[in-house]
């Protein structure tokens, strides 16, 4: 890339800690899942049951409660976890702070709500406030103004890897000089009608299986990913920009990489090789013993997990068992937009610790794919 | 925190295709024709029932159209008016086989299939049990489009889809010139989808923002906007790519601005803030003074604070009647995430045929705009150098900079 890009901050909410970079790297080092039975509902008449929540409590202590008042719960989370990036990266809104925010579902409920004014009251039940937030780009819009990021601010949608892909635009954004600085990151909500819409399709775990509900990525058993909540940002910034201002240097983003496995729309095959979408090139260029930690996509969905192994495999021959299958975070923080920048944050703490090479890897159903290549602070 | 500094020796990007899907009929051809015209498509709304709602109009892709599109009555409206567009685009470029294949792939979208889906869920709601037919939410996210089209079109390159509100459809452009300009890609797919959803009709009422009349930018007595429905793509290419393969070319598309209010949800920033960076940053990316535009596209809505405040922004850039400006919104609507990339094409096409659309429905100038707003009628006029505005919900300004190749 043109310009070398540093992360220098990140703020989480997630399901097991919210923080900045020691709160993430004390839940990695714990190392507990944070699924259990799902609280924010009943769902025990669903086919699934689990689930991975930010406590309500811990939400509210991070949000002035004025604010509060008017925000729906995603925005609050994004918001919540915008300003924790920001705090601890200690840096400072302007023309020059952009914002990319992923989101898988975005703001289901607010677009239930509204509807729901309707379907009661007709247009006389429509509220004018709830409205705006069935645009998926709120969240980025609520926390633009709470950090005074005037750069540019973007949205992007997509299944699976909305925190990846987040976090490789923010980067190119900093390449590209339309921002010095960035907070890059993702965000989903645990929202009862999504996820009995998606038990009832099978699209998590048990997926209509034998085997017990669980997240179990890449394992003979595993049958679905279990939703998880939360929203997680790193700071991406310009590295003599960074150092300039004296900021403390997680870690380099050496190479960002995004592209499409043309595949019928929600599906995945783990015979469907990559032939030319820039991650294969990018990844194909690594020598596999020079990429000392690898995370992944893989939730426990069957087709991710299987397409992730087998791309991999392919575009890291040689590749031992250290790198393959990837490390999984979804079994401590669940599955959900933030997940993409959890890993990013994961691979900038191993960085940090002097980890040489950490790549960052998505796969998702409809073939999107991602890379991010993370190193120790130049 | 300041802002980032210049960006030069970058390559050109140019405009390689065009396809457009919008209520005039599919093809870009109609879309100009339409423009041309300066007939207005804002009609009464037939898809769905608006009894009770302030505003009872919008301009909707017609029914016989979709009958000509060609792909599967089973994928989402949107979709299906996308990848006709898409289509149009890559033939227009005449971009096959390999070069086709690596292209990116950037959609600004928000309603997704969300028209399908409110049926959906409204008949469950009715019901008050489960309903057939949940098929229908597989493709309601907004990303559902860039699988759609990404598997349908055999695209490897980046794929993304992009929500920035009513301004999508300039920043999927504006995005995607960055990763040709950076050597990401050399060729890139880009646009906007959006059709009328309840969700989308509904809401806009609910904020009193729809005339009950077709809209009427820059009028002293405008009302609100119309809402539209449409898709339109462009190929962008790198031009030294473009010429190595014999490619042909609609404009250059020079630089862009990108910025936000940051300021309020919905309302834009009362002195048009962002909007004048957002300006003076795609004309300082294209790297050509304010004097050199002859013509904007503007977003110009027909809602009191939106022409206002950009108004105001174009006499801080540009000076009191010192450009050309219309409202491709008067003629087919506020066609939402798609809005960015259908004035986009409009602006590419009217430099493209020297001929300026008009702002239709302009009676009384709006004292508060100072500048030739195109009333009524197309006029004629070698401009070489256009901009596109697009501002959006959330604070969200995208300025796009085209110019005619000599």
């Amino acid at each position: 890339m043109d310009r070398r890009i540093v992360v220098t901050g990140l703020g989480t909410v997630n399901a097991s800690t919210a923080g900045g970079r020691d709160a993430l790297a004390g839940a990695l080092a714990l190392g507990r899942s944070a699924i259990g039975p799902v609280r924010a509902f009943d769902a025990t008449a669903m086919v699934s049951r689990l689930a991975a929540e930010v406590d309500e409590v811990t939400l509210a202590s991070l949000v002035d409660r004025d604010a509060a008042r008017r925000l729906s719960r995603i925005c609050r989370l994004a918001l919540a976890a915008c300003l924790l990036a920001v705090r601890d990266a200690g840096i400072a809104g302007g023309p020059g702070l952009g914002i990319v925010v992923g989101t898988e579902h975005g703001d289901f409920t607010s677009s239930r709500d509204f509807a729901q004014g309707f379907l009661r009251r007709g247009p006389a039940g429509l509220s004018p406030m709830v409205f705006p937030n069935t645009v998926m780009n709120t969240m980025a819009s609520i926390a633009a103004i709470a950090i005074g990021a005037k750069a540019p601010s973007i949205t992007v949608n997509q299944a699976t890897l909305a925190g990846d892909l987040a976090v490789a635009r923010g980067a190119r954004l900093v390449v590209d000089r339309r921002a010095e600085a960035v907070v890059a990151g993702g965000v989903d909500e645990l929202f009862h009608d999504v996820y009995q819409r998606l038990a009832e399709m099978g699209a998590l775990s048990p997926m209509r299986s034998h085997a017990p509900e669980g997240c179990r990525p890449f394992a003979v058993d595993h049958n679905g990913p279990v939703l998880g909540e939360g929203a997680t940002f790193i700071v991406l910034e310009e590295r003599e920009a960074a150092r300039a201002r004296g900021a403390r240097i997680m870690a380099e983003i050496v190479e960002v990489a995004w592209g499409n496995v043309p595949t019928a729309p929600h599906t995945g095959r783990a015979v469907r090789a990559d032939h030319g979408s820039p991650v294969a090139r990018m990844i194909r260029g690594r020598d596999p013993e020079l990429v000392a930690r690898c995370y992944g996509s893989g939730n426990g969905d069957p087709v991710v997990d299987d397409w992730e192994r087998a791309l991999l495999g392919r575009d890291l021959p040689g590749a031992g068992a250290d790198l393959l299958p990837p490390v999984s975070l979804a079994p401590l923080f669940g599955q959900h937009g933030g997940l993409g920048a959890l890993r990013v944050g994961a691979a900038a703490l191993d960085a940090e610790r002097g980890t040489p090479s950490v790549l960052v890897h998505g796969i998702a159903r409809g073939g999107c794919r991602t890379a991010v290549l993370v190193g120790p602070a130049p | 925190m300041s802002r980032p500094g210049p960006r030069g020796g970058r390559p050109d990007v140019v405009v390689s295709g065009l396809g457009v899907v919008s209520p005039y009929g599919a093809g870009v051809k109609s879309f100009w024709t339409g423009l041309a015209a300066g007939t207005c498509a804002i009609k009464p709304v037939t898809l769905i029932d608006t009894e009770g709602f302030r505003s009872r109009i919008a301009a909707e892709v017609p029914a016989e159209v979709m009958g000509t599109l060609g792909s599967s009555r089973r994928r989402s409206r949107a979709d299906r008016i996308a990848l006709a567009a898409a289509r149009e685009a890559l033939a227009d470029a005449g971009l096959q086989g390999p070069e086709r294949a690596e292209a990116a792939l950037l959609i600004g979208a928000v309603g997704g299939g969300m028209l399908e889906g409110e049926e959906w869920y409204w008949e469950e709601t009715r019901r008050g049990a489960p309903a057939p037919g949940m098929r229908a939410l597989r493709s309601i996210l907004p990303f559902s489009h860039a699988e759609t089209l990404g598997w349908r079109l055999g695209l490897t390159g980046p794929k993304e889809t992009v929500v920035m509100a009513c301004a999508s459809g300039a920043a999927s452009i504006a995005l995607g010139a960055d990763l040709v300009r950076a050597g990401v890609t050399p060729t890139a797919l880009v646009g906007g989808v959006d059709v009328l959803t309840h969700v989308c009709f509904m809401g806009f009422n609910a904020l009193k923002l729809l005339d009950p009349t077709p809209c009427r930018p820059f009028d002293r007595d405008r009302r609100g906007m119309s809402i539209g429905e449409a898709a339109a793509f462009f190929v962008i290419e790198d031009a030294e790519h473009c010429r190595a393969r014999g490619g042909r070319v609609h404009a250059r598309l020079g630089g862009y601005g990108m910025t936000t209010d940051a300021h309020h949800v919905t309302a834009p920033h009362p002195e048009g803030e962002g909007m004048i960076q957002a300006m003076r940053l795609a004309l300082e990316d294209a790297g050509l003074p304010p004097s050199e535009v002859g013509y904007v596209n503007a977003h110009g809505t027909g809602t009191p604070q939106n022409d206002r405040a950009e108004a105001l922004a174009l006499r801080r850039v540009f000076g009191d009647g010192a450009v050309l400006i219309s409202s491709t919104k008067s003629l087919v609507g506020h066609t939402m995430a798609a809005a960015g990339s259908v004035e986009a094409a409009a602006t590419v096409l009217a430099l493209q045929h020297g001929l300026l659309p008009p702002t239709a429905n302009l009676v009384h100038v709006d004292p508060d705009v100072p500048f030739d707003c195109l009333p009524g009628t197309a006029r004629p006029a070698e401009i070489t150098v256009a901009l596109s505005n697009s501002f959006g919900f959330g604070g969200q300004n995208v300025s796009l900079v085209f110019s005619r190749l000599p």
